[in-house]
């Protein structure tokens, strides 16, 4: 997706999609913002995740047993 | 020495000893938040009446020989994310005026029984979504931010008008608040702190603490509120442990991570230089030196906003379409653009977690504790959008605060904020010390020795 996406108009319907209906002048600030966001977050099609499951729930402490010193 | 000057462990003798009574001690911490709040704002909501009857009562209970321990009679600010039956919780927002919340959150309810004595419910960033807590001003410098979220309760306590503060840290909210204003910030491994009753931004990063005045004090308030509650999810069954430091500075035989990439890029030459002082110091104490490599970091943005952005959006799912306009405009764009993110984007963030939480931990395997500096630079004027690196590259405020922090709330390890100095114009430098999960004793332990080798830190000046 090239990263001028969502365009203002994009934005609002992908909003709407989403239950959240934007008033005109919301459109240009929230594709900014979205555009940017997304900029961000994109990178992480990079990594080659294989078998690797999402941390949805997690506990902090299984890696290691041995925290004391 | 005014009470309000104490630190916790000395007003927790204080008053344990009988030489200092919970009513003097609050009406001085009182006295001193009406003669600061009309610079500093750090304060949504004063609680004198029900401050100076909860501090009798303890005066009573200590006369009687009932002590609960060394928060008995001690003045705290609470964030005001925290829960406190019959009080509004605000987060600071328009969006809760009517708000009163019916019953405390866990942590408000331990330390209530712990003894602790609320004096009033601090400010936060909007929702705890930003990291200057506008509302509010540096306490060394009424010019500069704050920092955020958590920025009334750590000016607060770095201004004597709270002897502790809680925080809470979703990315940084306590530790670069506390850095910023020369104060100390505990972020607890992820789960250790129940979170029931504390409004969320973002489920699996969010995190509760302390901020106080030493290492010792951070101690001495964790040992309040750590412990399972199985009405938080996330909520550890680790068994009870004691967190208050050793007295000795001895750290020999402890490996001292120091990265040789990432925490020391796009930073302050002053922030660095004090920092690697705070090193050396480790070393000068028998800890040995290790370089280590901080895995993943291209990614820590990503997987940090990737997690972030979705879950805060899902959080004010239903107050974003009713009264969307109450919400200042920086928050409300970031939680209208949430909307928009795929569910690919958060699962691959959560993935992303999963691989940076392995190799963090293969990284932790190798040294004890790693040393970094909290944040990249100190309090800047309050306003300024961005920074100027010396490489010419720009970089938005809020990213930069966040930058070091957030690693330590991706993969959910503990990580203690400590002030290391001051930057030539005064303001506050803070190194951050990150352990392996449940590693706060270590943490506290290091903290505290650094802490006796230097002179004591006194209060904030622009208060």
């Amino acid at each position: 997706m090239p990263s001028a996406e969502p365009t203002p108009p994009e934005a609002a319907r992908w909003a709407a999609r989403a239950g959240l209906p934007l008033p005109a002048d919301r459109h240009a600030a929230v594709a900014a913002t979205a555009q940017h966001i997304h900029s961000v977050v994109a990178v992480l099609r990079e990594l080659d995740f294989a078998d690797t499951p999402p941390a949805t729930a997690y506990r902090a402490e299984q890696e290691t047993h041995d925290a004391a010193v | 020495m005014q009470p309000y000057e104490l630190t916790l462990g000395a007003a927790a003798e204080a008053v344990r000893t009988r030489r200092l009574s919970p009513v003097e001690l609050v009406d001085s911490v009182l006295e001193r938040i009406g003669r600061t709040e009309p610079r500093l704002h750090a304060y949504v909501t004063v609680t004198a009446e029900r401050a100076r009857r909860a501090a009798r009562a303890a005066e009573d209970d200590i006369a009687a020989g009932r002590h609960h321990g060394p928060l008995h009679g001690v003045p705290m600010g609470l964030k005001d994310l925290i829960d406190v039956a019959g009080i509004a919780t605000s987060a600071s927002s328009r969006v809760r005026a009517d708000h009163r919340a019916e019953a405390s959150s866990t942590v408000a309810g331990r330390l209530e029984a712990a003894g602790a004595v609320l004096v009033g419910k601090t400010h936060t960033h909007e929702f705890a979504y930003g990291l200057t807590t506008p509302q509010t001003r540096n306490a060394w410098h009424t010019g500069r931010v704050a920092g955020g979220s958590s920025g009334g309760s750590a000016v607060a306590v770095a201004a004597g008008t709270a002897t502790f503060a809680l925080g809470t840290d979703t990315g940084g909210s306590i530790r670069v608040p506390a850095a910023l204003n020369g104060v100390v910030g505990l972020k607890p491994t992820y789960g250790l702190v129940p979170r029931h009753g504390v409004t969320s931004l973002s489920w699996s990063l969010d995190h509760v603490g302390p901020i106080t005045r030493t290492v010792e004090d951070a101690a001495l308030v964790l040992a309040a509120l750590a412990g399972h509650d199985p009405r938080d999810p996330a909520s550890l069954t680790a068994p009870a442990t004691g967190y208050r430091p050793p007295t000795g500075t001895d750290l020999t035989g402890l490996r001292v991570g120091v990265p040789r990439n990432y925490y020391f890029d796009h930073v302050d030459p002053e922030v660095e230089t004090a920092v690697r002082a705070a090193v050396d110091e480790f070393e000068a104490l028998g800890a040995r030196l290790v370089e280590v490599e901080i895995p993943m970091t291209r990614y820590i943005q990503a997987t940090q906003w990737g997690l972030m952005v979705p879950e805060a959006t899902a959080y004010h799912e239903r107050t974003l379409r009713t009264v969307p306009e109450l919400y200042r405009g920086d928050v409300r764009v970031l939680l209208e653009a949430g909307e928009l993110m795929p569910a690919g984007d958060y699962l691959r963030a959560q993935r992303s977690r999963t691989l940076m939480r392995r190799e963090w931990a293969a990284v932790l395997r190798e040294v004890d504790l790693i040393a970094a500096p909290t944040v990249p630079a100190t309090a800047v004027e309050a306003g300024q959008e961005t920074i100027t690196w010396a490489d010419g590259t720009t970089e938005a405020v809020s990213d930069a605060y966040v930058r070091l922090s957030s690693p330590a709330n991706i993969t959910g390890v503990p990580s203690l904020s400590l002030p290391v100095g001051h930057d030539t114009t005064g303001l506050p430098i803070g190194m951050q010390l990150l352990g392996r999960p449940l590693g706060e004793r270590v943490l506290l332990r290091v903290g505290h020795a650094y802490e006796q080798t230097r002179p004591a830190r006194k209060l904030a000046p622009a208060a």
